[in-house]
């Protein structure tokens, strides 16, 4: 089912926490609400839960308005950061809750709830009751139970906080495919960019601002709509570099450590104003001194970061640039050394307001990067 | 390990909890030598005995049995502050009274340092650590962050013998975490300073650490260097606890024929190897035990047509890597690839994994039998 809503308002007494949001999912799919705490993630799901009424706009689900529908009656499954799970009762009852409600045979539920169990790697403890679970056995229960429901709507609410980094990494890898077979509409939150990127469809970034922009992982990862964003989605977070745009025998370039570093010619418009040069760690290079493009540097640290080399350099002036390279390649230690960037994936953004300045064509003949 | 005049040396130490019989070992037995200059991870789950290690380090909590020599002395017998040890710990709190500027500056004027050189130091690490805003504020009044950040610089201004940092960063945002971690480490190494970093998060070990100490169940299981752990993990705790994501794992049962090696995996695949690509001492020893665990790291795991068969089940791309698992052998293995992965759900690929890069460990205690083409020592 479709999710539709139209400037939405909702305050707690003086704290506005969502102002005039706006937002559609489509029906199948999968959309992250990525943000720091404090943006008005969790509210936001429960608005459309029905736990919580907002206090101006409109919330539609297959374009039926929802206002006043009582949160049982609008076929949405949860499960919450905090757990909710019925205490006297063990995992497999709790996980079948739904399905008991809904007087299912006992073999069908049995069936439902081992085989979720099992995806959620929850199946050897369905016995035990709430309390002897770690918070990642709960918070995986919980899952289990709004996922046997198979509701049409699935609101996720960080559902892999608690849960151990390699276990962690095994769910997200898992999660798709299990959503893809519930076919429902999910909405999941989560403060960990990669979850997001992994998971969504589409990415909503969510500041105490509002909505910052929704878009693919890809749109958010090369095109990031203001600097705030460029920083929230990467590690080593994206270099950003303050420069004012020169013309310099006809190109249009920006000075790094006392070098032009040429940019696209669609930032023409961009000469003589102060911007900020965002450079993503891994699109830099180590190269030659003397090749075409290469910025002198003095290697400060190297540090390896996940299966890349993670080099912190700082420029002629003394500012300090990350570059990084997969695991285990060739690449200066310490020292002097040189690096270039490809122009194509520099990023460039308005200095004065953050945001970005999307490059601009002056040629029919020529492609927009 | 052993190192000659180690700055840190730590021999046969235990701790022991409750009753002589029926008590517990946090700790057992762990010997390490920290050389001077160096910098080492605690790593492990919690429980693992990291922190009752680093506590018995900084004289909190005595040793059950064994010794602690600092800088070539005993120092297990004497009180924390005898010790002259540098600590940021969690719980091991700012002066609440004073600003964080004289908090980080405390130690220096106790040491009689003049003023002015005081000022400078304190200014450089507050700069470095990005607290230079906060100095004239109370700790009550600054965030978690702020607090983890002071502490630190409490800790790394002082000259000692060893710096202790207890989860020196876990409450710091992620964007600032790679880019300190790259100048704390800057800072350590230009000083000379020793210091012993304890954490639950391999990524913080591995960016910060000449060598990490894995620990698990109180034991040390490994202490190595990140890339000897990476290269040759002790055992199946070490191989699959340390890397990430982690490592593939698959049991596998080895055979010869016709100057083949074949290790059968389930599901009727198998990985074949040229005889003579083995070491003579690997290949005895993989055929007179049949029954293996083979693990190898998703940055290992190629694609290649003339590979073994296996199904993407999800590429998932995080703008600087692709994570593809594909179904192989009856489990799911995972690849780790730097550029953006063209391959759908569903697709066909085959799986390609070089001998060097395929390690054997005993099923049944773990130990790691062999990497690559050689015995594991």
């Amino acid at each position: 089912m479709s999710i539709e809503l139209s400037n939405i308002r909702k305050a707690f007494k003086a704290n506005t926490v969502l102002a005039d949001v706006s937002l559609s999912i489509a029906k199948g799919e999968t959309l992250v609400l990525f943000g720091p705490s404090g943006a008005g993630k969790t509210v936001l799901l429960r608005l459309i839960a029905g736990v919580i009424e907002p206090d101006a706009g409109q919330i539609r689900v297959n374009g039926r308005d929802m206002a006043g529908v009582e949160p049982e009656d609008r076929g949405i499954g949860m499960a919450f950061q905090n757990f909710a799970l019925f205490p006297h009762m063990d995992a497999f009852a709790n996980i079948a809750a739904p399905l008991t409600a809904r007087r299912q045979s006992k073999s069908v539920m049995k069936e439902t709830v081992e085989k979720v169990a099992r995806l959620l790697k929850i199946d050897h403890v369905l016995h035990h009751k709430p309390k002897e679970l770690s918070n990642g056995q709960k918070q995986r229960t919980a899952l289990a139970r709004a996922l046997s429901a198979a509701p049409s709507i699935l609101l996720l609410d960080d559902p892999l906080r608690n849960v151990d980094a390699k276990l962690r990494f095994e769910m997200r890898l898992e999660l798709p495919r299990l959503l893809k077979d519930q076919n429902a509409t999910v909405i999941y939150v989560t403060q960990d960019y990669k979850e997001a990127m992994a998971l969504g469809h589409r990415i909503a970034v969510m500041t105490a601002h509002g909505i910052q922009q929704v878009g693919t992982p890809e749109e958010i990862y090369l095109t990031p709509a203001n600097t705030d964003i460029a920083r929230l989605f990467g590690d080593p977070v994206i270099n950003l570099l303050d420069v004012r745009p020169e013309w310099q025998g006809g190109q249009v370039v920006a000075m790094v450590s006392d070098r032009p570093v040429r940019l696209l010619d669609q930032y023409t418009s961009q000469i003589g104003r102060d911007c900020i040069l965002g450079l993503r760690p891994e699109s830099l290079h180590f190269v030659a001194e003397g090749s075409p493009g290469a910025i002198p540097v003095e290697i400060e640290t190297e540090t390896p970061l996940n299966e890349k080399t993670v080099t912190l350099a700082l420029t002629l002036r003394g500012r300090e640039i990350m570059i990084s390279r997969p695991a285990g390649t060739p690449g200066p230690a310490s020292g002097q050394a040189h690096i270039a960037l490809n122009a194509a994936s520099a990023v460039l953004f308005d200095r004065a307001t953050g945001q970005r300045i999307a490059p601009v064509r002056h040629s029919m003949n020529e492609a927009v990067a | 390990m052993t190192t000659e005049n180690p700055q840190l040396r730590l021999k046969n130490v235990d701790k022991y909890y409750g009753p002589i019989n029926g008590g517990v070992y946090a700790v057992q037995s762990i010997s390490m030598d920290v050389p001077k200059g160096e910098i080492i991870a605690l790593l492990g789950s919690s429980g693992c005995g990291k922190t009752s290690t680093l506590r018995m380090v900084a004289g909190f909590e005595a040793v059950s049995a064994g010794s602690i020599e600092l800088a070539g002395k005993p120092v297990h017998m004497l009180a924390p502050v005898k010790r002259n040890v540098a600590m940021a710990f969690e719980g091991y709190s700012l002066y609440p009274t004073v600003s964080v500027r004289d908090n980080i500056a405390f130690a220096l004027k106790a040491s009689r340092l003049a003023d002015a050189d005081v000022a400078r130091r304190v200014g450089h690490v507050a700069e470095m650590l990005e607290i230079t805003d906060i100095l004239d504020r109370f700790p009550n009044f600054i965030s978690g962050g702020q607090q983890q950040r002071a502490s630190l610089a409490r800790a790394l201004v002082r000259d000692a013998d060893l710096h202790l940092l207890d989860e020196p960063m876990g409450q710091l945002e992620p964007q600032l975490r790679t880019l300190l971690r790259g100048r704390i480490k800057h800072y350590i190494k230009e000083r000379g300073l020793t210091a012993i970093l304890v954490t639950h998060d391999q990524t913080e070990a591995n960016a910060l650490a000449d060598r990490i100490a894995v620990m698990e169940g109180g034991i040390l299981q490994q202490y190595a260097s990140s890339t000897e752990i990476k290269l040759r993990p002790a055992n199946l705790f070490t191989g699959t606890f340390v890397g990430e994501p982690p490592m593939n794992v698959f049991p596998a049962t080895a055979s010869a024929s016709v100057g083949e090696v074949t290790f059968d995996l389930s599901g009727g695949l198998y990985l074949r190897y040229p005889e003579a690509a083995f070491d003579s001492a690997v290949r005895q020893m993989v055929l007179t035990r049949q029954h293996v665990v083979i693990g190898v790291r998703p940055y290992a795991v190629h694609r290649s047509a003339q590979g073994a068969a296996a199904q993407v089940v999800a590429n998932q791309w995080l703008g600087d890597q692709s994570h593809i698992a594909a179904s192989f052998a009856g489990k799911t293995i995972v690849l780790v690839e730097h550029d953006r992965a063209a391959l759908s759900e569903g697709q066909s690929i085959h799986i390609q994994i070089n001998l060097e890069d395929l390690h054997v460990f005993d099923p049944a205690t773990g130990a790691a039998l062999a990497h690559g083409h050689a015995l594991a020592a």
